[in-house]
């Protein structure tokens, strides 16, 4: 097994097939049984380390077998011109309270990631790579690279926050009550970007559209604030 | 012959499964174009960054229809999850996660994820809620 593994080409079809293979099963598992647990983000990892494990091989064979699906986070980041071209009229409305959300949303997550990472002992490349986790992912592992965090780290990061965050999303709705529809889809397009504008969409219309959007912009926006925090963290 | 293979690629360019590969290597091309123009340049931002703003720049002066591209974008944001699974088996690499280290870890995510999220929704409750205060009166 190992000699054949070992072939770049062997390695990178093998690779590619199980991983595009087990997110296709994971994504109608998902939808037989749409549990939060069972989301594809969480079990499509976990079954590819098993194979991984098993077939005593490292990340590095994987990774370089892979390199190329992760390469098309590039053109997904392109893509997202078009929702927000479509959404032009909801942000002309809003702009003010969109604006005001997403700042305090991104200064909230610096600020706490950094605050309960270095109360709890963390520091170095670790807590740099926990800064920019609220964030979907593109955009999230360029600041990381950005800011002196290990990208790869990062997206674990944000996998977890996603699956956490759509799940407490719910809880937080039933004991604070919001009016407002834009806050709602606020709260998880910035707190939980992808899986967070998922469970927005199950709620309302409105609230997924604006998690959605704001998800993109308050992306952007830590991005293009990137080279201002890497001057405040020397 | 020439008459049916023109038939046979104006079938198959409005096929759904064409037009989507079609407009998704057209974003692949603004993507790319993006990266080339941050290399060449030495613009300190992500090429998809600035082939997004092109792409935005394209529709806002007409010279582009977003709906052109809109399968084609929804294909790649609807499998976008698939994009970052083999970015997530770093931790692979990382058994020090495993740990305390991971519990400290798993501990900053889940307090850190609530407090922006109470935060940022009674920041935008309340603005919404002096908007409505201030707004002029219906007629």
């Amino acid at each position: 097994m190992r000699p054949l593994l070992a072939e770049p080409l062997a390695g990178a079809l093998l690779w590619s097939l199980v991983t595009i293979g087990f997110y296709w099963g994971a994504k109608r598992l998902h939808r037989r049984w749409p549990h939060w647990w069972l989301s594809p983000l969480m079990v499509t990892p976990l079954l590819i380390g098993g194979v991984v494990l098993a077939l005593h091989a490292g990340y590095r064979d994987y990774i370089g077998g892979t390199r190329w699906l992760v390469l098309l986070l590039g053109p997904a980041t392109v893509a997202f011109a078009i929702p927000i071209y479509e959404q032009r009229g909801l942000i002309r409305r809003h702009w003010p309270v969109l604006l005001i959300g997403m700042v305090v949303g991104s200064a909230t997550s610096l600020l706490t990631s950094w605050g309960l990472a270095t109360l709890v002992g963390l520091d170095g490349a670790l807590r740099l790579s926990l800064l920019p986790r609220s964030i979907s992912t593109p955009f999230a592992m360029e600041m990381s690279g950005d800011i002196g965090g290990l990208p790869d780290l990062t997206a674990v990061f944000v996998v977890i926050t996603g699956i956490a965050g759509a799940a407490m999303g719910d809880l937080i709705l039933a004991r604070v009550p919001i009016a407002s529809a834009l806050a709602r889809g606020a709260l998880f397009g910035i707190g939980a970007h992808g899986a967070g504008t998922a469970r927005a969409h199950q709620i309302g219309e409105v609230e997924g559209t604006v998690a959605g959007l704001v998800m993109v912009l308050v992306g952007l926006l830590n991005v293009l604030a990137a080279p201002l925090l890497v001057h405040l963290l020397r | 012959m020439s008459a049916s293979v023109a038939h046979t690629a104006r079938y198959l360019r409005r096929s759904p499964p064409m037009q989507i590969a079609l407009q998704v290597m057209l974003v692949i091309g603004f993507w790319l174009l993006g990266e080339a123009l941050v290399r060449l340049l030495g613009i300190p931002l992500p090429g998809g960054i600035v082939g997004l703003a092109i792409l935005l720049a394209l529709f806002a002066t007409r010279r582009l229809k977003a709906r052109r591209l809109r399968r084609g974008a929804q294909w790649l944001l609807a499998d976008m999850l698939l994009f970052f699974v083999p970015a997530v088996l770093a931790v692979l690499d990382h058994r020090e996660l495993l740990g305390l280290t991971g519990l400290k870890i798993l501990f900053v995510i889940l307090f850190s994820t609530v407090s922006v999220m109470i935060a940022t929704a009674l920041t935008m409750e309340a603005c919404q809620r002096w908007r409505a205060a201030h707004a002029p009166a219906p007629r």
